[in-house]
């Protein structure tokens, strides 16, 4: 029984996951006073690319052809282990909060090798900027869990998120939202809404995909984005046990209130220089840091 | 459970001031700050019942969070200078320093409160370490302008220090300070308008030598 709802809500996941992102996109539009693309945009997208014919430069490996299906794979792995709609269940026994971390950098890893395999010259800036960026975000990542962790006494993800609210782990969902805006290549820190530009990070790796290969990527991306603004929702900010429908709600109205954030924070600043990074991540790791010392004096 | 969100909000922005580069982030740091105070000081007139408490808050909101920061963007695009803070500590190097007075400031919270008393160590903690971020913003940044907003920053630590560990200062006192900071404002603004004038740049490092 538990193993179809875990199965479930993974299909929610990766059906419910490119809405997030137009509705993000719907929200930036509207604030900006423009009609914008409909909010089911995303899915147009990926039909649209499932339906095109996959073109690979000759000069690639099979890593190039690979590397698309190691990084849906791991990053659908990921869902299995976090609790989507509040409480919802989990893998518990495979792995813990800290298995999705390690999913995530398996997938970054064959990314990044996809980005240099065919040899463009964007590709292997983008992948250089991203093992960049991935050794700052990670150490935020892992001590906002802990605060989480040390909140609930355990890495456990169901134990966590069934566990109660304390104030500690608001400054740990700070630092994770920080870290999610870096993640899932939002504006402070790289720029989702354009390609062939010289500062791009993420677009720049997956410059070579086409058709089949390239929805499956984006597929990805919204599903990762949406395990990072789960990780938000209803682990740093656990809505406690037994919550059923209430918890669904509050779980929904928590990913509506995340994703406002992130479109206002996307349409006030600026994309930062990259080397500026190191002080927008580092700022998330400290605030990860203080709220995993408030957590252990007992906040 | 509120004061303890308002407190890390505070902690937050405050962090937030000392990674900032620029003039106008930090000028919009010590708005939000300010912000802060007005939502502590409102939940402490709402738990005393104090009329006295609501007038301070109210005072807060116009002269910390509405009037100061309107006055300090306006000189900031009167005398036309760069938006560089003039950071001698880098924004990283600047937030570890933050980490390191804050964990101090813990310590010595912990002299002063037993371990039975959290809520009032916890509010110890960050009050001093807001004064402590202000005397940092002070003597860590070139801009003669962070030397207002540090002050302002150690004012806004103190109050909170005042307010919360005796329930205020006598309310005389209180609007008396109020009076101070909005005369000290105004006059270190102009201060600050005339170096400009006569140096042309605001950097307090090259202010050492003489001007015939």
């Amino acid at each position: 029984m538990k193993t179809v709802h875990i199965l479930l809500q993974v299909l929610f996941a990766a059906a419910f996951a490119p809405l997030v992102s137009g509705v993000i996109r719907k929200i930036k539009n509207s604030v900006r006073m423009r009609t914008g693309a409909p909010v089911l945009q995303p899915y147009y997208n990926l039909f649209k690319l499932l339906g095109k014919e996959e073109v690979r430069s000759v000069h690639s490996s099979w890593i190039l052809a690979a590397a698309p299906y190691v990084v849906f794979a791991s990053t659908v792995a990921a869902v299995f282990f976090t609790p989507i709609l509040c409480g919802g269940p989990v893998f518990g026994e495979a792995g813990d909060f800290l298995v999705i971390i390690f999913l995530f950098s398996l997938g970054r890893f064959f990314q990044a090798l996809a980005g240099l395999d065919a040899a463009g010259a964007f590709g292997g800036m983008g992948s250089s900027r991203e093992m960049f960026l991935s050794a700052l975000v990670e150490p935020a990542v892992l001590v906002a869990a802990l605060t989480v962790s040390l909140n609930a006494g355990t890495t456990d993800a169901a134990a966590i998120s069934g566990g109660v609210l304390r104030s500690s782990a608001c400054l740990g969902a700070a630092a994770m939202l920080l870290a999610a805006m870096a993640e899932t290549s939002r504006i402070p820190v790289d720029n989702q809404e354009t390609h062939l530009e010289l500062t791009m990070v993420h677009e720049a790796m997956v410059l070579e995909y086409s058709g089949r290969a390239l929805a499956l990527i984006e597929l990805a991306a919204h599903i990762k984005q949406l395990v990072f603004f789960s990780i938000i929702a209803s682990l740093m900010l656990p809505c406690g046990a037994g919550a059923g429908l209430y918890g669904a709600g509050g779980y929904l109205a928590k990913l509506l209130v995340i994703s406002l954030i992130i479109a206002l924070t996307e349409i006030s600043l600026a994309k930062m220089r990259l080397f500026r990074a190191v002080d927008f991540l580092g700022f998330a790791l400290v605030l990860a840091l203080a709220g995993a010392v408030m957590s252990a004096a007992g906040f | 459970m509120i004061i303890e969100l308002l407190m890390f909000a505070m902690l937050f922005v405050t962090f937030a001031m000392i990674t900032a580069k620029r003039i106008n982030a930090v000028i919009n740091g010590f708005m939000w700050q300010s912000l802060l105070l007005f939502a502590a000081m409102l939940r402490l007139a709402v738990a005393s019942g104090n009329t006295e408490l609501y007038i301070l808050a109210a005072l807060v909101l116009a002269v910390k969070a509405v009037f100061i920061p309107y006055y300090l963007r306006k000189i900031t695009a009167e005398m036309n200078v760069s938006q560089n803070m003039g950071l001698i500590l880098n924004p990283f190097l600047s937030l570890l320093s933050g980490i390191a007075l804050t964990y101090l400031c813990y310590r010595f919270a912990g002299y002063v409160f037993s371990a039975q008393a959290p809520a009032d160590k916890l509010m110890l903690t960050i009050s001093v370490s807001v004064i402590a971020f202000g005397l940092f913003l002070m003597v860590f940044r070139m801009k003669a302008l962070s030397q207002i907003i540090g002050l302002l920053v150690m004012e806004n630590g103190t109050f909170l220090l005042a307010s919360w560990t005796s329930g205020g200062m006598p309310f005389i006192v209180e609007l008396a300070v109020f009076f101070d900071l909005f005369v000290l404002v105004i006059i270190v603004g102009t201060f600050i308008y005339r170096i400009n004038k006569l140096f042309t740049h605001i950097d307090v490092s090259k202010l050492t030598d003489l001007k015939g």
